[in-house]
């Protein structure tokens, strides 16, 4: 088994002549960590692109920490770096380069947010302040399965299973369940696997006496506050509901002592069982030129102590409704630009999901451009033909709630609260037309 | 501004850890659920309040003593509680609360590599403390809503450095009665500590249940836990202890922190001791208002599980976490049941008779208003 905690560090100045160092470190660390040539190359392309950049960036030499985290199924370059200014821009989706000295020096970044799987910015007391990039392994994808034999609902036990356990559940649900009810890794066995053995996935599955798999549960952390499930799944025939009930108990209580605060139902299927999540809302969601009803399905683990949220007056009725609706306690603090200073660029994130034809932009960087920034990202993603855009921001933050007026403007309509999705609650919004 | 370096100074393992935050004050959750009034049922606190001695002590406690220092073991206590139990002071250590008690006998047994035994649907701080702390905590699933002694003793190993047994357990109220909890202990030979939690030992009228203070000299690797919050009312002070046998408890002492309790709590506490009428008066209190609510819950057609203690379990048709904001906004607050992993159960601990009415007319309407989500 591999050693999360062998993580490898590279320190070493912003100076060019460092570079040769650089690649040979993240080409190296990544293959030990499992990526196959491509992935390894291109992971090696994007820390060029990054370090090259912070080199340019810098007058004096500051120090820059390169980690290879191993996350069995991926490899997590992180860049930290100390004192250095950077333009975020480029990290917009739809960042226009101009050919100038200035636009050429941020095009190493696009290269390098192109070149991975994900790629975010952080900042923060604990971490400092750096890039992350992440390039997951390549898995061969699986044929859906069907036991021959139908598991049995009666005498049933839960615990979590060994790595080919997880592999017949994931097949197995592939074989049982339309698409529509389970994230794309499920296509990917032993990527699952390796999920489940980095901690992001936990799965939970119910055997009957003679080993068949049952029924099962998964779920990942989302952010600290948040716990995603999915399911339940369930292959036997008699004592459906009963057995999915067993196992959405089961897996409540195993998260229920957990840092997170809520649980949500991201791919809940028929048989999930009544009065264990609450509806916040449904959005009509569109897939394969049908209309389907995406709930969003939500449950806290804890008692809700009430928070206090951001708002702007344009959407302060909608939260009030919402609130009234749930019977959730919270403080509305308004909030609103009154002419301060704004940073000339802002930068939204955007999260895509291909198997549900759907991207949710997320507000990363306050910027006085966010208008016109946010109608260049519809603008793309339209012609992109995504189907379904939501945007989303966090109430925690003041700065997220005052860009009310520039996502209406975008054409977006609050939809959902999600409780604590984020530093506090997030509205989801969808795109009108 | 200084910046403060937080990268290098915080251990890797405190920056996976979120901080505990508890609940707000009752006027914070008051204006936040905008009700006027909050019925308590949610701590299991006593609603008669502290025996009549421990009252008149707060009542009169002069505030010139604030500024002296309060005995930093709680002499008088513990002679007081070694008369009464037939031990020797030193047999007993004071904490800031039975919590902090939790804390000190893991402090002193565990280390790197070891591991504890408990319940998974028990009190909650055997197994946060060993976690934080970086020890394993084992739970063993309750067998028919108690603790489950054969497979308890099967969990154990050669780094299993202490059993924690819960009697009565919260929140089932189930017990283990002298026998069992002996056999326990001779099978268990002296190889690890057991602690057993009494915390809600004074509402037990049950014949047959332990006294953990005399099978002390039996075992001397049992170690009890008792509280002055539940019983005594003295929960706002913070007061709990332990004792056990003199070489043990000479370990647990390396590890106390001395002073943790204040004056105002060990005088009120002194006080206390021996004061069998209010434990009689209150566990006539709980006997008759649990009596009342089981009859009521019963009518709305509720599963409910009670034992003993001062608490009875109800099993909703709906989320325990929403009840318990729905209860909220009409001014009840009870606890929710997800964290001792009893999803869509809520406890209720008995209050006065006023509380358990507006519990019962609360939680009617909500179920007659149906789910809502």
């Amino acid at each position: 088994m591999q050693d999360r905690k062998t993580d490898i560090t590279l320190s070493v100045e912003t100076d060019i002549k460092f570079l040769p160092l650089v690649l040979s470190f993240s080409e190296s660390s990544s293959r030990i960590f499992g990526l196959q040539d491509a992935d390894a190359l291109k992971l090696t392309l994007a820390s060029e692109e990054v370090f090259a950049y912070l080199c340019r960036m810098t007058k004096d030499p500051g120090k820059v920490t390169l980690t290879m985290v191993n996350g069995f199924y991926y490899a997590l370059l992180t860049v930290a770096f100390e004192g250095i200014d950077f333009d975020p821009r480029a990290f917009n989706l739809t960042a226009n380069v101009s050919p100038d000295e200035e636009g050429l020096e941020e095009m190493g970044l696009l290269i390098a947010a192109r070149s991975v799987d994900r790629m975010s910015i952080f900042h923060n007391a604990m971490e400092g302040t750096g890039f992350a990039l992440i390039k997951e392994k390549t898995y061969p994808a699986a044929e859906p399965w069907r036991s021959e034999e139908v598991p049995r609902a009666e005498g049933v036990t839960f615990g979590s299973p060994d790595a080919e356990e997880i592999k017949v559940f994931v097949r197995s649900i592939a074989g049982g369940y339309n698409s529509f009810v389970y994230p794309q890794d499920f296509r990917y066995p032993g990527k699952v696997v390796d999920m489940v053995e980095s901690g992001e996935y936990g799965v939970l599955t119910a055997r009957d006496p003679k080993g068949g798999i049952a029924g099962g549960m998964v779920w990942r952390s989302s952010g600290t506050s948040m716990i995603e499930c999915y399911g339940p799944y369930v292959f036997v025939e008699e004592g459906r509901a009963g057995l999915a009930e067993r196992l959405v108990a089961e897996l409540i209580s195993a998260v229920a002592r957990s840092e997170a605060v809520c649980l949500m139902n991201r791919y809940a299927t028929d048989d999930l069982p009544p009065g264990y999540f609450e509806t916040l809302g449904t959005i009509d969601f569109a897939l394969a030129g049908e209309k389907r009803p995406w709930k969003f399905l939500f449950r806290q683990l804890r008692e809700d102590p009430g928070c206090r949220v951001y708002s702007h007056a344009g959407m302060e009725d909608f939260l009030k409704s919402q609130y009234k609706k749930h019977f959730l306690a919270r403080q509305i603090v308004p909030v609103a630009y009154e002419g301060e200073r704004q940073n000339p660029h802002s930068v939204f994130g955007a999260a895509f999901q291909h198997n549900q034809d759907l991207v949710v932009l997320l507000p990363l960087w306050d910027g006085a451009d966010a208008r016109e920034n946010l109608a260049r990202h519809i603008e793309a993603l339209r012609a992109e033909g995504i189907a379904n855009i939501l945007l989303r921001i966090d109430l925690g933050h003041g700065w997220q709630a005052r860009l009310y007026p520039v996502i209406e403007a975008g054409g977006f309509t609050p939809s959902i609260v999600i409780p604590y999705r984020g530093k506090a609650d997030c509205v989801l919004f969808t795109l009108k037309g | 501004m200084l910046n403060v370096p937080l990268t290098t100074l915080v251990p890797e393992y405190i920056k996976k850890f979120e901080a505990y935050i508890p609940s707000r004050p009752d006027p914070e959750l008051m204006k936040l659920y905008q009700v006027d009034h909050l019925w308590r049922l949610n701590n299991n606190e006593n609603p008669l309040g502290p025996p009549e001695g421990s009252a008149r002590i707060i009542e009169q406690f002069p505030p010139k003593r604030a500024s002296i220092y309060p005995s930093g073991d709680s002499y008088y206590l513990r002679v007081k509680l070694a008369e009464r139990f037939d031990l020797d002071p030193d047999q007993i250590i004071f904490g800031n609360g039975a919590n902090e008690a939790i804390a000190f006998v893991i402090k002193a047994f565990c280390q790197e590599g070891d591991n504890i035994i408990t319940a998974d649907k028990t009190f909650a701080v055997y197994e946060w403390v060993a976690e934080f702390s970086g020890f394993e905590a084992r739970l063993v699933p309750l067998k028919h809503f108690g603790f489950d002694d054969e497979q308890m003793l099967a969990r154990i190993d050669e780094r299993t450095k202490i059993l924690f047994v819960c009697n009565p357990n919260n929140p089932t109220g189930t017990y283990w009665d002298e026998p069992k909890l002996r056999r326990f202990l001779d099978t268990v030979a002296g190889r690890q500590i057991v602690v057993v939690d009494e915390a809600y030992c004074e509402f037990v009228e049950a014949p047959d249940y332990p006294d953990g203070m005399k099978l002390l000299k039996e075992y001397p690797n049992l170690v009890t836990f008792r509280t002055f919050s539940k019983m005594y009312a003295l929960a706002g002070l913070r007061i709990g202890y332990l004792a056990g046998s003199r070489d043990v408890v000479d370990v647990i002492r390396r590890t106390c922190i001395v002073y943790s309790v204040n004056g105002l709590a060990q005088e009120a506490a002194l006080a206390a001791i021996g004061d069998d009428e209010h434990v009689a008066r209150t566990r006539r209190h709980v006997t008759a208002e649990k009596s009342y609510l089981l009859r009521e819950l019963a009518a709305l057609g509720l599963e409910t599980h009670a034992g003993e203690g001062c608490y009875v379990m109800v099993r909703l048709p709906m989320s325990d976490t929403l009840v318990y904001r729905r209860l909220m906004a009409k001014g009840v607050m009870i606890r929710t049941m997800t964290g001792f992993r009893f999803p869509n159960w809520i406890r209720v601990s008995i209050g006065v008779h006023d509380a358990m009415e507006a519990f019962i007319n609360s939680l009617g309407e909500i179920l007659a208003e149906g789910n809502g989500g």
